[in-house]
C-alpha cells in the first residue's frame, strides 16, 4: 500500500521552484559523473546525481530533506564535468534556499545539527551529543513533530551516555602518573617538515603523550600522496596525525585514531591538563579526507576547553575542498577562496586538523592574497597545567 | 440521370455523384440546378461503378476531360468523393489521360456536416463553383534531360567499394576516387569486428565467384572494366546540374607502378622514416590486389635508392601529380568517418601512460595474444569507460553506435584469452541494438566482464603512475575507487577529415554533427540535400559494416533508378517573371531544393524601372524545381508564378467564403495534412458548415496576402495545416508558412481586427483528433465558449476510452497552437 507522506502540500512558490529545477535538470543522463566528482563524495552517500532523479521524479519532500543537501560545499566540480551542461552546483545551492525558506517543516537532521552547532557550539559541552542526536533523529527514533529534535537528541544522549559530560573533578589521575606510550604513524608530509614534525612531538608530551613512532611506516598508500599500498603492519590500533594516513590505514583494515581526538578527549578526561589556544577564536576546517563529524566534534570540543570561540558559517563548517580534490594543490577552489575570505572577516586565523589542507590553503592564501593565517592543530592547541580553582570548582 | 445539355460548347462538365445515396443531408437537385449556371452537369448515383467508368470512357473518347479523342477539349469537373479517393477508383482511366478536377463534397462536405440541408448544399455548390472557376494546373509529366551514364564514387572504404562494384554491374559506369593509396577503409585495417568476429577485409561476391564474400584482393567485383579507380585521389571542384556534373579530380602519383611484386627490396636500402610509425618512406599497408607499395610523398627524399634496387623497375619518380575532369550524372558520397581527435578525451587521462583507447587496443591484441600463448598476462587489471567524450555537450554530442559493441568485443576477447583479468566496463548505457549484438553483452556478462553503470570525470595518477579512478557506482549507489592497470578509453567517430571541404565543393547539407545529412531521415536515408548526390555509409554518421553493406547496396539502386528514370509526373515547375524581380535573394536562399539561382541578369530580359543593368535575375531550374510553392509565397515582388496562380487562389478563397456568415479558413496542404483530413471525412467526424477549406500543394504557398484576404472576406479565424513536425514533404513549407501567418497576425494586429490564426501539424495518426481541433478552432474563432457543454460533447464522442478518464478536469486545455495530439 502506498504510503501517504504526512508533508503535505507545498507552498506554490516550493511546487514552481521545483518545477523549474526539473526543468534544468530535464535533459540528465543520470550517467553519475557528477557524484563520482564530488569531493564529499566519502560522505555524501547518494550525491548529487541521486538528488537530480528525486528532483525529476518529483520527490519534494525526500530532496528537501536529504543530508545531502548540507554535505555540499559549493565546490562546483559537478558543474565542471557534467556532460549534458547542467549547473549542478547550482541547483543544489537553489534547493537550500528553498530549504531555509520553506522547509521549517523539515526537520533536517543534518541541518538541525549545522544550525545548532554553529549558532550554540560554544554553550555546549560537546558536538558529539549533537551528532547522536542528530543520528537518533535520523533514525526515526525521536518524534519529529516536536521542536528541537536535536536538543531532545542532547538530553537523551546526556541521560544515556555516564561519560556524555566531563567527568567530575579529580576522577583522572595527575598528568605524570597518566602518562602513556601511544604507537603514532607519521606518514610522510609530517616527517618532511622538520619544524612541525617536532612540534608534533612536543605538543604531544604536553598532554602527556609520548610518541612511539614506527620506524616502518612509509608512505600509507593513499592516491593523494602517490604510492601502492602501505607496508606498515601493526595489529594494534595506531594514532596518526594525517587524514589521509587515516583513511588509508582504515582501508587496510588498522584501526587508525587521529591523534588530535585522543589529546582533546585526555585533556577532557584529566583534572591536571587543560587545552589551550592560541587566539580567542579560529575557523575550524576539517578537509575532504577526514571523517568529518568525528573531526568537527573534537574540534568543537577542543574549542570548549580551550575557551576559543569556534566561528563557523555554512558551508565551512563542511569538509569542502582545499583545492586539491585529494590530491595536489591545483589552485585556489570556490570553496577555500570563501574559506579564507570568511576567516579573514571574522579576523580569526583558520585551523584544520589536515596537514595536506594546510599547506593547500596556505597556497591559496597566497594566490588570493588574503592575509589570513592557516594553522594545524598542534600550531593552534597546546596543553597546560590545569589550574586547581576549577576543579574544586565542579 | 438527365442527359447533358451541351451542344458542342466547351463549357466545362460537371459529373455530379451521389455516391450511392450516402450524400443525405445535400439537395441534390438544387446543387444541379446551381452548377447548371455554369456548367453542363451530369448527374450520376455511382460513378465509380463499372457503368459509370464505361460511361466517363465514352465522354473522354468525346474529347472531355482527356486527349484521348481530343475532339473539343472539354474540363471534366468530379464533384463526388475526395482526390485521394477519386484517384483510387479511377486510377486506369486517369492512366489513359482522364483528368479531373475534384470537387470534394463528401468528405470535404456532406459526410463531416449535420443535417442542415440548406446550408450544406450551398457549401457543396461552393466547392463546385471553386473548382469549375480555379481549377488546378494539368499534371505535367517532366521529362529529364539526358543523364551522363557516369556515377562518382567518393570514398574507397567497404562503402564506396560495394557501391561502386554493384552500380558496375548493373550497367553503369563508375569512377572510384579514393584519398589513401589503398582501397579497403577503415575497416580492412582495424582487425577483426563485430557482429561477426572475423576480419573486415571483404566484400560480397558477385554471382559469378564461388562463395559469399571475399577478401578485396581475392574479389574480381571490383575488376569490372567499367570501374575506373581513382587513388590518392581528391574531388577539387564540381559544376554543373544533376545529371550533367563535371567533376575535377586531382590525383597524387603512387611512383610505384603495377609491375611491382612486392619482393621488398625497396624497403631494404630506404633510409627514411615515414611520417607514420614503424614505416619507410616507401612501404606496403594494405594489399586491396592491385597496388602493393607506395611513397610517402612527404618523407620521401626522392634520393632514388630505391629505383636503383629494384629488381623489374617498378619505381617510376617521374609521375607527376594530375588533374582529371569527369563527367558524371550521379555523385556518391561514401567518405566513412574517423576515430575523434584528442583533444574529445583527453580530460579521461588519454596522453598519460596506461590510458588507451579502443582503437590502439586494437593493435595491442595481437601482441596479447602471442603473450598469452606464451602463459604471461599483459596486465591484471583493466578498465574500459564508455562514451569517452560522446554524447557530451562540451565535446561530440553524438552517439557514434559502434563503441559499446566494441567494447563488448574487446573484453570478451580479453577474457578469452586471460580469464583471470580483470574487466571492468564503466558505462552510461550499453546500447547493443543490431541483430546478434545482445548476445555479445550476454556472453561478455558470463565471461566475467563487470559492468559498472557510472562514468568517471578524470582519470588522476598515484605517484607511481598508475590509475585511479574514482566512480560512481550508480546501481549500487555508492562510489567505488578503482586502480587498473589500463584505462582504455571507448572513444567517439568523427566525420572525415575533408568531409567539410567535400560538402562545400557539393553544396550539400551537414548535419548538426557534421556528418552528411540525409535527405529523410525515415525515407530517403541516402539521398542527401543535393539531387544527384548520394551517401551510404558512415559519412552520415558512424555505422557498422552490416548498416553500411545494406546502404552500399540500397544506394545503388537508387542511382540506378536516379540514372535510368526518364522523368517525373507532377506539376509544372515555377516560374519567374523577369519584368517584375529586382534581383533580391530571398527565393534563393528559402528554397529548400536549391533549384533558385540568381543570375547576370540578360541584356534582352525584362525588368522593373528600379532594377540597374547589371542587377542579377533569379532564375528557376525545372529539373530540380519541385513546385512546393514557397518562393512564390515569400518574393516580396510577387515576381514568381506558382502553378496554382495567385488569382487562383484569392479566386478559391473568395467563392469558398462567399454568403457564409463568420466563415472560419482552413488552408491544408494536399500531403500528410491532406491525409489526415481526408480520413477523418472517412470517420464522418463532424465540423460546422462555415468551416471552408482550402487545399494546397504544399503550406509553404501560402503567404501573409491569403490570410490577410481571408480575414477581408469576413473569416473569423484561419487556420494552416501542414505535415507533420519537422516532416514538412517540401522540407521548409511549415516554417515559411509560420512565418507567413506572423507577418499576417501583426498586419492584422496593426490594423486593429486581430484573428485567431494557429498552424498545426497533422499525419494520417491525426485523423481521430482533427475533427475535433477544427470544432474547438471554429468555436474559439466564432467567439462561443468553450462551455463545459461543449467539453462534455466532445468528452462523449471521444468515447469508451474517455469514460476512464471522466474524473479527470477538463476544460484546461484551450486547443491552442501548442495543444498536443490527444485534445
Amino acid at each position: 500500500m502506498a504510503v501517504v507522506t504526512e508533508a503535505g502540500p507545498y507552498p506554490p512558490a516550493v511546487i514552481e521552484e521545483f518545477e523549474r529545477l526539473a526543468e534544468a535538470c530535464r535533459i540528465c543522463y543520470q550517467c553519475g559523473t557528477c557524484t563520482s566528482s564530488c569531493p564529499s563524495g566519502r560522505e555524501l552517500y547518494r550525491g548529487p546525481r541521486r538528488l537530480v532523479r528525486l528532483i525529476l521524479a518529483g520527490e519534494i519532500e525526500a530532496v528537501l530533506k536529504s543530508d545531502d543537501l548540507w554535505r555540499c560545499t559549493e565546490c562546483g566540480t559537478c558543474t565542471e564535468v557534467c556532460r549534458m551542461d547542467i549547473d549542478v552546483a547550482s541547483v543544489l545551492s537553489r534547493l537550500r534556499r528553498l530549504e531555509r525558506e520553506h522547509g521549517t517543516a523539515i526537520h533536517c537532521a543534518e541541518r538541525t545539527a549545522a544550525d545548532v552547532a554553529s549558532e550554540h557550539l560554544h554553550k555546549r559541552p560537546r558536538i558529539d551529543n549533537l551528532r547522536f542526536g542528530a543520528a537518533m533523529v535520523a533514525k526515526g527514533h525521536l518524534p519529529k513533530d516536536k521542536v528541537g529534535a536535536a536538543e531532545m537528541g542532547v538530553k537523551l544522549a546526556l541521560q544515556m551516555l555516564p561519560f556524555g559530560r566531563k567527568g567530575p573533578a579529580g576522577a583522572a589521575g595527575p598528568a605524570g602518573d597518566d602518562a602513556v606510550t601511544l604507537p603514532f604513524y607519521a606518514g610522510c608530509a609530517i616527517p618532511q617538515d622538520h619544524a612541525l614534525h617536532g612540534l608534533v612531538h612536543e605538543v604531544a608530551a604536553g598532554f602527556g603523550v609520548r610518541l612511539d613512532e614506527a620506524t616502518d611506516a612509509g608512505c600509507c598508500g593513499h592516491p593523494s600522496r602517490g604510492s601502492v599500498g602501505s607496508q606498515f603492519v601493526s595489529d594494534a590500533r595506531v594514532y596518526t596525525a594525517c587524514p589521509a594516513c587515516d583513511a588509508s590505514l582504515e582501508e587496510a583494515g588498522l584501526e587508525a585514531v587521529p591523534l588530535w581526538d585522543a589529546l582533546t578527549e585526555r585533556a577532557g578526561r584529566s583534572s591536571q591538563i587543560a587545552l589551550q589556544a592560541a587566539g580567542p577564536a579560529f575557523v575550524p576546517y576539517v578537509g575532504c579526507l577526514a571523517d568529518r563529524d568525528t573531526a568537527l566534534a573534537a574540534l568543537g570540543d577542543a574549542a570548549a576547553q580551550s575557551g576559543a570561540a569556534m566561528v563557523v558559517d555554512y558551508p565551512t563548517l563542511h569538509n569542502g575542498c582545499c583545492g586539491a580534490l585529494g590530491g595536489m594543490y591545483r589552485g585556489a577552489s570556490k570553496a577555500s577562496a570563501r574559506l579564507l575570505a570568511f576567516a579573514a572577516e571574522s579576523r580569526a586565523p583558520v585551523v584544520t586538523t589536515c596537514v595536506l589542507c594546510r599547506d593547500n590553503l596556505r597556497s591559496a592564501a597566497r594566490e588570493l592574497k588574503i592575509d589570513v593565517p592557516v594553522h594545524f592543530w598542534p600550531e593552534f592547541f597546546t596543553a597546560v597545567e590545569h589550574t586547581p580553582e576549577e576543579s574544586t570548582d565542579d | 440521370m438527365t442527359s447533358p445539355n451541351g451542344n458542342g460548347s466547351a463549357r466545362p462538365l460537371v459529373l455530379l455523384c451521389e455516391c450511392a445515396g450516402t450524400l443525405r443531408n445535400i439537395d441534390f437537385d438544387r446543387l444541379e440546378t446551381h452548377a447548371g449556371l455554369h456548367a453542363d452537369v451530369l448527374r450520376g448515383n455511382h460513378w465509380c461503378s463499372r457503368v459509370g467508368q464505361a460511361q466517363l470512357l465514352e465522354l473522354m473518347d468525346a474529347g472531355a476531360g482527356g486527349e484521348a479523342g481530343a475532339r473539343l477539349p472539354r474540363q471534366l469537373v468530379f464533384a463526388g468523393c475526395s482526390p485521394d479517393f477519386a484517384a483510387r477508383r479511377f486510377t486506369k482511366l486517369m492512366a489513359r489521360g482522364l483528368q479531373l478536377e475534384i470537387a470534394d463534397i463528401r468528405e470535404g462536405c456532406s459526410w463531416v456536416h449535420g443535417d442542415d440541408v440548406a446550408a450544406v448544399t450551398d457549401k457543396a455548390a461552393r466547392i463546385i463553383d471553386s473548382s469549375i472557376a480555379y481549377p488546378d494546373a494539368p499534371a505535367d509529366t517532366m521529362s529529364y534531360a539526358e543523364r551522363h551514364d557516369t556515377v562518382v564514387v567518393v570514398g574507397g572504404g567497404v562503402a564506396g567499394t560495394q557501391a561502386a562494384a554493384e552500380l558496375a554491374q548493373m550497367g553503369h559506369h563508375v569512377e572510384l576516387v579514393e584519398r589513401r593509396p589503398f582501397l579497403g577503409g577503415r575497416a580492412a585495417r582495424i582487425g577483426t569486428v563485430f557482429p561477426t568476429n572475423d576480419c573486415g577485409q571483404c566484400l560480397p561476391t558477385t554471382d559469378a565467384q564461388a562463395g559469399t564474400r571475399k577478401c578485396f584482393h581475392r574479389n574480381v567485383a571490383i575488376d569490372h572494366p567499367d570501374l575506373a579507380i581513382h587513388r590518392r585521389s581528391t574531388v577539387e571542384a564540381v559544376t554543373g546540374h544533376p545529371g550533367d556534373f563535371q567533376v575535377s579530380v586531382r590525383t597524387l602519383p603512387n611512383m610505384v607502378t603495377d609491375a611491382c611484386v612486392n619482393c621488398g627490396t625497396c624497403e631494404t636500402v630506404c633510409d627514411v622514416e615515414s611520417s607514420e610509425p614503424g614505416k619507410k618512406a616507401i612501404f606496403t599497408e594494405f594489399y586491396d590486389g592491385r597496388v602493393v607499395r607506395t611513397v610517402d610523398l612527404e618523407t620521401c627524399t626522392f634520393c632514388g635508392k630505391c629505383a636503383e634496387e629494384c629488381p623489374v623497375e617498378a619505381i617510376d619518380f617521374s609521375q607527376s601529380p594530375r588533374r582529371t575532369t569527369i563527367h558524371a550524372g550521379a555523385i556518391l558520397t561514401a567518405t566513412g568517418c574517423e576515430p575523434a581527435p584528442r583533444e574529445h578525451y583527453e580530460y579521461l587521462g588519454y596522453g598519460h601512460d596506461g590510458v588507451v583507447t579502443q582503437v590502439e587496443l586494437t593493435d595491442m591484441l595481437d601482441d596479447w595474444a602471442a603473450q598469452a600463448s606464451l602463459g604471461r598476462m599483459p596486465v591484471e587489471e583493466l578498465v574500459m569507460i564508455q562514451c569517452a567524450g560522446s554524447r557530451d555537450q562540451r565535446h561530440l554530442p553524438h552517439c557514434s553506435r559502434l563503441c559499446c559493441m566494441i567494447a563488448l568485443k574487446h573484453a570478451t576477447r580479453l577474457k578469452t584469452l586471460f580469464p583471470k583479468m580483470k574487466v571492468t566496463i564503466c558505462y552510461l548505457e550499453m546500447r547493443t541494438a543490431g541483430v546478434g549484438y545482445e548476445n555479445w553483452f550476454l556472453d561478455a556478462r558470463k565471461a566475467g566482464v563487470e559492468f559498472l553503470r557510472g562514468t568517471p570525470p578524470e582519470v588522476q595518477f598515484d605517484g607511481q603512475g598508475r590509475p585511479v579512478i574514482e566512480v560512481e557506482d550508480v546501481t549500487a549507489a555508492r562510489k567505488r575507487v578503482l586502480r587498473p592497470d589500463l584505462v582504455v578509453l571507448s572513444t567517439g567517430m568523427v566525420p572525415a577529415t575533408d568531409l567539410e571541404k567535400l560538402t562545400e565543393t557539393l553544396t550539400i547539407d551537414r548535419d548538426q554533427d557534421g556528418f552528411v545529412e540525409i535527405l529523410d531521415r525515415k525515407n530517403r536515408a541516402t539521398e542527401t540535400s543535393g539531387e544527384g548526390i548520394f551517401v551510404c555509409g558512415s559519412a552520415a554518421g558512424p555505422k557498422a559494416l552490416i548498416e553500411v553493406n545494406t546502404e552500399a547496396s540500397a544506394v545503388a539502386s537508387e542511382i540506378h533508378n536516379f540514372l535510368t528514370s526518364a522523368g517525373r509526373r507532377g506539376t509544372a515547375a515555377s516560374q519567374v517573371d523577369a519584368a517584375q524581380c529586382v534581383g533580391c535573394d530571398t527565393c534563393s536562399t528559402m528554397c529548400p531544393f536549391g533549384a533558385i539561382t540568381l543570375v547576370d541578369r540578360p541584356e534582352s530580359a525584362p525588368r522593373p524601372a528600379e532594377v540597374k543593368d547589371d542587377g542579377k535575375l533569379a532564375v528557376i531550374d525545372a529539373q530540380s524545381c519541385r513546385a512546393c510553392g514557397i518562393c512564390a509565397a515569400n518574393c516580396p515582388e510577387v515576381a514568381i508564378a506558382h502553378n496554382l496562380s495567385d488569382d487562383a487562389l484569392f479566386g478559391r478563397i473568395a467563392t469558398m467564403t462567399q454568403g457564409v456568415e463568420q466563415p472560419v479558413v482552413g488552408f491544408y496542404c494536399k500531403e500528410c495534412a491532406g491525409a489526415a483530413i481526408g480520413l477523418s471525412g472517412q470517420r464522418r467526424d463532424r465540423y460546422p458548415e462555415g468551416v471552408r477549406l482550402i487545399e494546397l500543394p504544399c503550406l509553404g504557398r501560402v503567404s501573409a496576402l491569403h490570410i490577410v484576404e481571408a480575414a477581408r472576406l469576413g473569416a473569423a479565424g484561419v487556420f494552416l495545416a501542414g505535415c507533420a513536425e519537422g516532416r514538412c514533404q517540401y522540407r521548409t513549407g511549415d516554417t515559411s508558412a509560420l512565418e507567413q501567418m506572423q507577418i499576417a497576425e501583426e498586419v492584422l494586429a496593426e490594423a486593429g481586427t486581430p484573428l485567431p490564426l494557429e498552424l498545426w501539424h497533422l499525419c494520417a495518426v491525426d485523423r481521430m483528433s482533427v475533427g475535433r481541433r477544427i470544432r474547438m478552432f471554429h468555436a474559439k474563432s466564432v467567439g462561443d465558449d468553450i462551455s463545459p457543454e461543449l467539453i462534455e460533447r466532445e468528452m462523449e464522442l471521444i468515447g469508451a476510452g474517455a469514460g476512464a478518464l471522466a474524473g479527470a478536469p477538463a476544460g484546461a486545455c484551450e486547443g491552442g497552437g501548442s495543444c498536443g495530439r490527444g485534445h
